[in-house]
């Protein structure tokens, strides 16, 4: 692999631009950045799974929210420092992702979806009424303890978190792992008959989406200090997390961060103009049809529109 | 001669439907067996059970001499079997050299993410069975049905294949592409590999075979030359069917 | 205490049978999960409303409003997404979703988030066994039971319902025989999107009309059919009970909130053990 010396000089500008940018623009926007890094995440953790293998998935709330639920009870109903809750926080939750698993292994496809949707609906209804004095019940925490004070700390913590997430899962994706990944989404039995194991392909993808899914909702979890279930366990956050790996592109680990950014920004500057949640509505329908026609997602349309201007020939 | 591939008495249930009846054959290794029966009479079911993605009722399978009975289909492709299938399934968004790649990995996640594929490797897979230089970067989507059949056996052979299951192989193929499939199977054989082939285009696969086996209803009903098992009633019967 | 179990019981399995006949109708003729179903209901109790509590029409021009509505929706969803994606069964599953949660929105947007009273169907209550039991609870019941029946029939009984059988048992062989499946799709859709939006109108004087109603029949409907199989009415009647039935149990017996519990951990645990559903393979 030999990286031309422009890339490294395009990279160095990057990350220098992402150092400098709290100084630059107003605590709002880096809000939103954060949103954005967090959503970024979710969403590389829905296509690990499911954009690769094609198991759809519409319960990555579930696996948020556990990994959320574990370390928001840790520190603070038992004081466990944050050290030690999160990593155990990501634990439970590839425990959940084993959940999340078993079903894969007897269904596929349809079915498989409207199992991990009901365990996510499922969690919702058994946070409220078990033992609501550890959960908090229908209204959940408050008061969690925060990783970081500030948007702009909270800026960097959530940037290089999704940044470390989304080149590992990168360098992981190009290996021939990922190529194997790929191809289980594409006819598993022939997996099989090429002499590989679907079900231990399939076990790590589940973990490896659990484990990103726990660190997120953790981390999460720690930056908003508080905790609520119906915006863990909820249609509409799948459908945020859906929308953002698919507008942007699933089966890539760019599209996800992509459409994460585009569609939190879409969210902040409706916000003036429809208040409240009537601007999912604006933000369903671009999803909607951009699934209908685009199913590529934005990466293609940015694909198409370089090609028309530079020509064909692939750069990086 | 150690024989390759031996089937002894293998019988298999569809509910009350008797697909397999009591089977037994046995392959040696380098020999080349046709494997005849008119529709439904149990081919494809002997190639799933053969690699475990069927479970048996009974009877065992031994491979050079060994019980892969307990053995699931990656350890038995480890073995060194392989099959192809009636209708080809490539992975088809990732290109030929990449299917062929997915064939060639190790069964390992470590393997996977950590050693380097063998591209050269590839190519001469590739190359082996007579696809063409500029198809290795194609989508295996836009491949003609003769060049997916050639893209299942570079797959196969990378899995590191002796014994190749081929079924159908001449299935919605051209006169020309037959005689390109042919030519590779020809080759595979000048190199020790052994093959049961499966095919109801009996002109083409007379000269690939050492004998044949006729089977009918899950039983086998005739083995020998293929010209003499052509003559025996009982195969007469079944292809015109009583 | 176990009569009242009984009635109530016998009363919201009926409802629930007409919520996911629908549902059950469109699985079986192309075996699509439509996870906009519950987005009739909504639909149609929000017309409901809209008519008789907002414009101030008589109730009736409310319930037809809501039947054409959903029959609508039914057709526009079939023609907008499901065609184009053709068939894709999964494609379809998560276009339906976000069009579930594009129409929750919009509700939002005329409406608003708070959750509306609509006026009972038919006011009043009446004793049995003394239980008391609201008007309007009662008709939706019987209507439910009476549509249910007659929709037996007419599948049973008329050329369009044979037609309907044909293509679900086997498509290719239906259009074979010179059935138009493009125009019983058109057909079943709108049945769907109809009985939906009527089950819509009768739910909403079971709990209120919120922006997010639409969850809780879809998970009903979810249910019937992955427990029942292959939808059948009679199957879809048979599950529905099973549903309700526990459902009051676990509700006098137990505790209110655990009302979705046990929907939800029946379709983990029969898609787990029976893939195949209940009652296996059947016609419509
Ligand atoms: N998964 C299955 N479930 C039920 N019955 C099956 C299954 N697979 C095969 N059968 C039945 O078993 C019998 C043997 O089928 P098989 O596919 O092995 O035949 P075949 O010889 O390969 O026929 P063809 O020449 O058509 O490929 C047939 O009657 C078939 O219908
Ligand atoms: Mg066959």
């Amino acid at each position: 692999m030999d990286i031309g010396r422009h890339h490294l000089a395009l990279w160095a500008i990057a990350a220098a631009g992402l150092f400098v940018l709290p100084s630059l623009v107003g605590s709002g926007i880096l809000r939103t950045l954060i949103l954005a890094n967090y959503l970024a995440i979710f969403a590389i953790s829905w296509d690990v799974l499911s954009g690769r293998t094609g198991y759809i998935s519409f319960g990555q709330p579930f696996l948020i929210g556990i990994g959320a639920y574990t370390t928001a009870i840790l520190t603070k109903r038992f004081d466990v420092p944050m050290e030690i809750s999160i990593p155990a926080a990501v634990l439970v939750t590839m425990v959940g992702g084993l959940i999340v698993l078993l079903p894969a292994l007897r269904l596929r496809g349809s079915y498989f979806a409207l199992v991990t949707l009901a365990l996510m609906e499922l969690c919702y209804q058994l946070v409220q009424v078990i033992r609501p004095d550890i959960t908090g019940g229908t209204r959940g925490m408050s008061g969690l303890p925060t990783l970081t004070r500030g948007a702009s700390n909270g800026y960097y913590l959530s940037t290089g978190l999704m940044l470390t997430i989304a080149l590992t899962a990168w360098m992981l994706m190009r290996t021939r792992l990922g190529l194997a990944l790929s191809a289980i989404g594409m006819d598993e039995g022939a997996v099989q008959g090429a002499g590989l194991s679907p079900t231990r392909l399939k076990s790590f993808a589940f973990l490896a989406s659990a484990f990103i899914a726990g660190l997120g909702g953790a981390f999460y979890t720690h930056y908003l200090g508080s905790i609520a279930p119906r915006a863990l366990f909820d249609i509409t956050f799948l459908f945020t997390i859906l929308a953002a790996a698919l507008i942007g592109g699933s089966g890539t680990v760019i599209g996800p961060i992509l459409g994460a950014f585009f569609l939190t920004f879409l969210l902040e500057w409706l916000r003036p103009l429809l208040p409240g949640a009537e601007r999912y509505f604006v933000y369903g329908l671009v999803a909607l049809l951009l699934y209908m026609y685009q199913p590529a997602g934005i990466l293609a349309i940015i694909e198409r529109v370089r090609v028309r201007l530079f020509g064909d020939s692939r750069s990086g | 001669m150690t024989i390759a591939l031996g089937i002894s008495d293998l019988g298999k249930r569809f509910g009350g439907l008797v697909a397999i009846d009591g089977l037994s054959l046995a392959i040696d290794d380098g020999e080349s067996v046709g494997l005849i029966g008119p529709n439904g009479a149990g081919k494809t079911t002997i190639i799933g059970l053969i690699m475990g993605e069927l479970r048996p009722d009974s009877g065992r399978i031994d491979l050079f001499g060994k019980d892969i009975s307990p053995l699931g289909v990656a350890e038995r492709i480890r073995c060194g079997i392989s099959r192809t299938w009636q209708i080809p399934r490539p992975f088809a968004n990732l290109s030929v050299i990449e299917n062929i790649r997915i064939g060639s990995m190790p069964d390992s996640l470590r393997g996977m993410i950590f050693d380097r594929s063998d591209p050269i490797r590839e190519r001469e897979l590739a190359m082996s069975v007579g696809l063409a230089k500029n198809d290795l970067e194609r989508k295996a989507s836009d491949l003609a049905m003769g060049d997916l059949r050639k893209l299942e056996m570079a797959r196969t052979l990378a899995a590191g294949a002796r014994i190749l299951l081929l079924d159908e192989v001449f299935a919605g193929l051209t006169v020309g592409e037959i005689d390109h499939i042919a030519a590779v199977i020809q080759n595979l054989r000048s190199r020790g590999i052994t093959f049961l082939i499966v095919s109801h285009d009996l002109p083409a696969l007379a000269p690939l075979i050492d004998r044949a086996v006729a089977i009918d209803r899950g039983r086998v009903i005739a083995e020998g030359p293929l010209d003499d098992i052509l003559d025996h009633p009982d195969v007469r019967d079944s292809y015109l069917g009583r | 205490m176990l009569l009242q179990i009984l009635i109530q019981g016998f009363l919201l399995s009926g409802l629930y049978a007409l919520i996911a006949v629908g549902f059950t109708l469109i699985f079986g003729i192309g075996r699509i999960l439509n996870l906009a179903h519950g987005s009739y209901l909504m639909a149609g109790g929000y017309a409901f409303f809209w008519i008789g509590q907002i414009i101030g029409l008589p109730k009736i021009i409310g319930v037809a409003l809501a039947v054409f509505l959903g029959a609508g929706m039914g057709i526009a969803i079939y023609r907008l997404i499901v065609r184009p994606l053709k068939g894709d069964r999964i494609a379809v599953e998560i276009a339906t979703l976000i069009l579930a949660v594009i129409l929750q929105a919009a509700i939002v947007l005329i409406f608003g988030s708070s959750s509306k009273i609509p006026h009972p169907l038919v006011p009043g209550v009446v004793r049995i066994a003394d239980t008391p039991i609201a008007w309007s609870i009662l008709v939706a019941t019987c209507a439910s039971w009476i549509i249910l029946l007659s929709l037996y029939a007419f599948i049973r009984l008329s050329h369009t319902g044979r037609a309907m059988q044909a293509v679900s048992m086997d498509p290719k062989g239906a259009a074979i025989c010179g059935i138009d499946s493009n125009r019983i799709d058109i057909i079943v859709w709108s049945i769907s999107g109809g009985l939906g939006a009527l089950a819509g109108v009768f739910f909403a004087g079971y709990t209120q009309l919120s922006p997010s109603m639409w969850v809780t029949p879809l998970i009903i409907s979810v249910a019937v059919v992955i427990v029942g199989g292959i939808g059948s009415i009679m199957g879809t009647l048979a599950v529905a009970h099973i549903i309700g039935f526990m459902e009051v149990i676990v509700t006098t017996l137990i505790a209110p909130e655990l009302r979705g519990v046990f929907t939800m951990g029946l379709i983990i645990v029969a898609l787990l053990f029976r893939p195949r559903g209940l009652f296996g393979r059947e016609e419509i």
